[in-house]
């Protein structure tokens, strides 16, 4: 197996350019979409199946000396390291690859959209015209010719860095460091933490302030946990409806009496 | 979680349906089963009846699933993968071609599928078989000749994927993200009970129709089951309420809001549980169903369709965005 890459975005440099936004479809060759108003500069409100690249737009209101706060993030498919849409799809389309990354086979994906709602996130996407699930692929057919995702390409300010996992982390934490030493007491990293959530993911943040003003889960859960507890309750019920029914037709108790 | 930026599978109608027949056959068929180990002459019609109706409520199922998928020409996926991958999920299991994904409820749910319409297939044919000697030797009884030993075999190991078939859809439902499943873990035993309790009211209302010889007694022993049914679903369902209030979030109150205050508040709260569990089981306790036969068929009807309403008002829920997100 390859080291595992990794895509790490810092919001703190992001200047909402969409760059990679635009780079992504085209690279992807993803038709245009009709915009649709958000409310913000936004476009589109959500990852779609021609969006695989979203620049969210978060507008907060400041104290009396600042208006407006303008917060931009580029954010993507986390690719995360117990990804719920690999463990959610039953044809086995969603596959991790060499490089740590997760990627959806359109030939065998058959358009369920288990992985859709599976998704912590919202990033899988179901596209009508071909019948399957679509999202983020790190621009697979780019890694293995050795370029990094369009995305990272494009990028004018390094905000979306990409790399080897073990090195982007360092620079990330290094990264935090500065800002904080700066004065950006509220910078942190999301994701990066191969012991947190969904086992790290393998694109992740430098966010200022919490993450759900990025629209991102604090605490990301992967939903096959509930599989287990789920279940037990399910043969728990099982057995109490099973013995009930053994009760109404029980006759032995009925002829004795 | 942040629901406005999740998505939803946004599964039609189909789906529901298919959950509901799922449940239908898996509930009539371990009734059968239960009556004909204990005491299979004495109940031969629930018997009969409950593993036609099995067999019956199972055929749309595999076609359901079918139509519903973005490709149904790539069904077959969903048991084989076209190609080795590295790594296609947690504990995955493959055997040549074919493969289980245990935490994978809809992988695990397409093989119980199979399993379950493989016993219940046996158990149908066997039924018929055993209805078509008893009608052509005269004095015979019908249900009573044919393969029993086939029978009770298939009859067990199908129970247990018939309450599988009932309860894998709740812990399907359960295994997404989505703000009001995920945090509301007594899905599949209420649709486990849900199951029970209409596979039984499919039996009560096939049987009042037939009106064979003790009948009256079968019918009173199949409303006891709905009643036990109906009342683990009503457990089921103040449970899943307080697992998904502990949950405490504010998408997943959003998401709860909307089943017990909002939109589906009326489906749910009037058809869901009382035309479609209190009402049958108040009506079961004033003993009216066991002397009036149009009373009984009333009863079993509510229960299915109060089963059927409340997998749908809560997928519906689920399913619909608390705020204005993609779901």
């Amino acid at each position: 197996m390859a080291r595992t890459v990794a895509m790490f975005t810092d919001v703190s440099l992001c200047i909402g350019c969409r760059a990679c936004q635009v780079a992504c479809k085209q690279w992807n060759q993803l038709e245009p979409e009709e915009p649709e108003w958000t409310g913000s500069y936004q476009n589109h409100a959500h990852f779609t199946d021609k969006s695989y690249r979203l620049v969210r737009f978060i507008e907060e209101p400041g104290d009396d000396k600042v208006g407006m706060r303008w917060h931009m993030m580029s954010d993507v498919c986390k690719h995360c390291a117990q990804a719920g849409c690999l463990e959610a799809c039953p044809t086995g389309a969603i596959y991790r690859t060499e490089y740590g990354t997760v990627n959806i086979n359109q030939d065998i994906c058959n358009g369920c959209r288990y992985c859709v709602s599976a998704c912590p996130f919202g990033v899988v996407s179901f596209n009508h015209d071909t019948g399957t699930a679509t999202k983020c692929t790190f621009c697979n057919d780019r890694l293995h010719n050795g370029l990094g995702p369009a995305c990272a390409k494009a990028c004018p300010t390094e905000s979306i860095k990409f790399g080897f996992r073990d090195e982007l982390e360092a620079k990330a934490k290094a990264r935090v460091e500065q800002l904080q030493k700066q004065g950006v007491t509220d910078a942190h990293l999301y994701g990066a933490d191969q012991n947190g959530p969904l086992g790290g993911l393998n694109a992740f943040f430098l966010l200022v302030g919490p993450a759900s003003k990025y629209g991102l889960p604090d605490q990301p859960k992967l939903p096959q946990r509930n599989v287990f507890i789920d279940s037990v309750f399910s043969i728990g019920a099982a057995i109490a409806v099973g013995l009930g029914a053994v009760f109404a037709f029980r006759t032995r108790g009925e002829q004795d009496r | 979680m942040e629901p406005g930026l999740l998505k939803s599978a946004d599964w039609p109608i189909l789906i529901d349906i298919y959950f509901f027949l799922g449940g239908v056959a898996g509930g009539a068929f371990v009734v059968a089963t239960i009556a004909s180990l204990l005491d299979g002459s004495r109940y031969r019609d629930v018997v009969r009846v409950g593993y036609y109706v099995a067999f019956a409520a199972l055929i749309p199922c595999p076609i359901l699933l079918i139509v519903d998928l973005g490709l149904p020409a790539r069904f077959l996926n969903m048991l084989m993968v076209a190609k080795h991958s590295l790594d296609i999920g947690m504990s995955a299991m493959t055997a040549g071609p074919f493969h289980l994904k245990p935490y994978s409820p809809m992988s695990a749910g397409v093989w119980g599928l199979m399993a379950f319409s493989a016993c219940a297939f046996l158990c149908a044919g066997e039924t018929w078989l055993a209805d078509r000697r008893g009608r052509s030797s005269p004095g015979g009884l019908a249900g009573t000749s044919g393969f029993p030993l086939v029978r009770t075999i298939a009859g067990v190991i199908g129970s247990i994927f018939a309450f599988f078939l009932a309860a894998y859809p709740g812990v399907l439902l359960g295994a997404t993200a989505r703000p009001l499943f995920i945090s509301a873990h007594w899905l599949g035993a209420l649709f486990l009970a849900v199951g029970a309790a209409t596979g039984s009211a499919a039996i009560v209302l096939v049987l009042g129709w037939l009106r064979g010889p003790g009948a009256h007694d079968a019918l009173a022993r199949v409303m006891r089951v709905i009643s036990v049914a109906l009342v683990a679903e009503l457990v089921a369902l103040i449970l899943l309420i307080v697992s998904v209030k502990a949950a405490g979030s504010e998408g997943v109150d959003a998401a709860l809001a909307q089943l017990l205050m909002g939109r589906y508040s009326v489906p749910f709260w009037l058809g869901a549980v009382f035309l479609g569990a209190v009402l049958p089981l108040l009506l079961q306790r004033s003993a009216i169903g066991a002397r009036a036969p149009r009373m009984t068929a009333l009863q079993a009807t509510l229960v299915l369709v109060g089963g059927f309403l409340v997998k749908f008002v809560l997928i519906a829920a689920g399913q619909a965005s608390p705020n204005g997100g993609v779901g």
